[in-house]
């Protein structure tokens, strides 16, 4: 599978761009990033247009960023500026620069035909940022590509063959209830609602309810553009006086196509309630090891497609979601290489 | 509840308001849609359309309009409109709305999207302009060489004149009771390399624009139909469809389509205008020969015999097998 590259990326987290350059690939291409002084995000091709060297190992001066090997001097639209050797800048001396905002979350990157980033907007990701929500998160580089990991979310019942801790309950209690589907031009949705079933040890923990209590739950999932991906698990919890309400778990992955069989991935777990450090505690180090399970099998699939190569393979009635998001994404590849 | 493996398909349905009704040219309103609740609507890119449901009282209506706004707007659909008596009653149905009034959308899905290229000719004819503005608005934006022949009955019958005013002589505005039909000869008559060439409008131009393509390589010709192409009923008969991720085989008889078949059988397929125009109906083919039927496909893609639109096409053979 191609990746399409009309499409806004995320490629770090906010607080992870400033006034030093950092080094980032997108889709093959090197990029150095920083931020001008104004605060605006800065993403060039990250290779000096004298030499094969890094502009992420140079220095800022101002909004200006210098080779520490050639001198060779950039301004934040890639135009160079300034030589050592000469007076006179080489005409047309430059590197690629690319359209990059920050919305708060992550600095996105559009590698595509530029005067075209203007009419896309990046996903919506206020979630990481509205108040009553908590958040936390890290970061996993997965050498497989970003279509095996679109498989993996989209179809969670995996979860509980590749890890018994984390696994809610309601998934094996009995038959799935339907996942339900709803798709457009650009985008995929499903979720579907489990009848009242337990909660997972870690989910009463937190939530601070009996471990044998039964609540309804209503697990979502959505394929927001190519680098962006949210699912949800909710608890509905009735009769517990104080502790009745929506409870909700917000996944955010946001992705990093490096190229096709390496992929970023920046995950953020947010919820509306227990919004202490000792639910933090209590959450984080397990969802660290689950996308690391994940990611390492992740891994398998793309090394076992490198030494085998791809073969048809047996779908089943829940495939529905994976096989619209393959559809967008075939289609996006398709219509950009033209023809 | 009833306990099933079967996923239940939809298309994005909301309700919407209108927040806009302008008319744009004679007979064309300009609708502008929000949606009703918070939120924001599913993003398109050009040359996709929208179904607009009309509750009618004693049922409701379901059309297809070309999304004509721009894709960086995500707040809102726009969709325009012209008043056609003749029509099966959906136009007259929303030039009877009023701001404020609700209406519910379906979709988007794009049918006619736009392949990226460094050269496009646009043709149009009336009001077959709607999807052709957001694709000149990209086409521009890409930085693409391209040119927009545009005609219609008269020049106050023609939409979107000013917006296209600023793109000078890249537009030609051809009103017919003064410069009379569009030269397809001159615009079309030599095929141009590495250009595509996208038409949208009524089915004499469309059918004049397929004949003035057919010396242009096979891919270059993108058009959309918004009625279903006119076709010789031949005696159907019956064949067995495989639908190999539900784990059903269907037997579809003659006078019975693949997509009541399917849903006969209690899977759950989307389909929207059921008249093969609007491919939302789009099935996987994994064996077997497609009877092609629908409006959707060009010759290529029917050709590839990789998907089909389930509720108007068949098969040619005993035996279809379906990703379904």
């Amino acid at each position: 599978m191609g990746i399409p590259r009309h499409a806004w990326y995320p490629v770090a987290a906010s607080e992870g761009i400033g006034r030093s350059p950092i080094a980032r690939r997108l889709v093959e291409v090197p990029l150095v990033l920083y931020r001008s002084t104004t605060g605006e995000p800065v993403a060039l091709e990250d290779r000096c247009a004298h030499r094969p060297v890094r502009l992420s190992d140079g220095v800022l001066d101002g909004d200006l960023i210098r080779s520490t090997y050639t001198g060779f001097t950039y301004d934040p639209t890639g135009r160079c500026v300034s030589v050592p050797t000469q007076e006179q800048v080489p005409y047309g001396a430059a590197v690629r620069s690319f359209p990059a905002r920050d919305d708060g979350s992550f600095v996105w990157v559009w590698i595509g035909e530029a005067g075209l980033a203007a009419l896309r907007t990046p996903p919506d990701t206020s979630v990481l940022r509205t108040d009553g929500w908590t958040t936390f998160g890290g970061a996993l580089d997965t050498a497989a590509g970003i279509g095996l990991l679109y498989d993996n979310f989209c179809d969670i019942t995996h979860v509980v063959q590749l890890d018994q801790a984390i696994a809610p309950p309601a998934l094996t209690t009995g038959p799935p209830p339907p996942l339900e589907v709803e798709v457009s031009e650009t985008s995929v949705r499903f979720w579907r609602r489990f009848d009242a079933a337990p909660l997972a040890p870690w989910n009463a923990q937190v939530l601070d309810l009996p471990e044998d209590a039964e609540h309804e739950q209503v697990e979502e999932g959505e394929f927001v553009g190519p680098g962006y991906w949210v699912d949800r698990w909710t608890v509905e919890v009735k009769g517990h006086g104080d502790h009745d309400g929506q409870h909700t778990l917000v996944f955010s992955h946001a992705l990093t196509p490096v190229s096709e069989k390496r992929t970023r991935h920046i995950w953020r777990v947010s919820r509306n309630f227990a919004g202490s450090a000792a639910a933090e505690g209590t959450l984080k180090p397990l969802f660290e090891a689950y996308y690391a399970r994940v990611g390492e099998v992740l891994e398998q699939m793309q090394t076992i497609l490198d030494e085998e190569g791809p073969r048809p393979e047996v779908a089943v009635a829940a495939d529905a979601a994976v096989t619209h998001v393959r559809r967008i994404m075939q289609r996006m590849v398709a219509e950009e290489l033209g023809g | 509840m009833t306990q099933s493996a079967a996923p239940l398909m939809s298309e994005f349905e909301a309700a919407a308001v209108v927040s806009g009704l302008e008319t744009i040219a004679e007979d064309v309103v300009l609708l502008t849609l929000t949606p009703a609740a918070a939120g924001h609507l599913p993003a398109w890119t050009p040359g996709a359309h929208l179904d607009l449901i009309l509750d009618e009282g004693d049922g409701e209506l379901v059309r297809q309009y070309s999304l004509c706004g721009s894709p960086a707007d995500r707040d809102r659909y726009q969709v325009a409109v012209l008043r056609a008596p003749d029509s099966r009653g959906g136009s007259e149905a929303v030039h009877r709305l009023a701001e404020g009034d609700r209406v519910r959308i379906r979709g988007p899905r794009n049918h006619f999207p736009l392949v990226t290229s460094p050269r496009y000719v646009f043709v149009a004819g009336g009001i077959g302009i709607t999807p052709i503005i957001p694709m000149i608005e990209e086409a521009d934006a890409a930085g693409a060489d391209w040119e927009l022949h545009y005609g219609g009955r008269t020049t106050q019958s023609m939409a979107f004149r000013d917006l296209l005013a600023k793109y000078g002589d890249r537009v030609r505005l051809v009103p017919q009771d003064q410069v009379g039909l569009l030269d397809l000869q001159s615009v079309l008559g030599t095929p141009v390399p590495d250009t595509l060439v996208y038409c949208c409008g009524p089915e004499p131009l469309l059918t004049a624009v397929e004949q003035r393509c057919q010396s242009w390589p096979s891919t270059a010709l993108h058009l959309e139909r918004f009625s279903p192409k006119q076709r010789a009923d031949d005696a159907d008969t019956a064949f067995e469809v495989v639908l190999q991720r539900s784990g059903l085989t269907i037997t579809v008889e003659p006078g019975v389509t693949v997509f009541d078949a399917m849903r006969g059988a209690g899977v759950s397929v989307l389909g929207s205008c059921l008249e093969g125009i609007c491919g939302t109906c789009e099935q996987g083919v994994l064996e077997g020969e497609v009877d092609h039927r629908d409006s959707v496909l060009d010759e290529e893609e029917q050709a590839a015999n990789d998907c089909m639109m389930v509720c108007v096409s068949r098969s040619l053979g005993p035996r279809l097998v379906l990703d379904a």
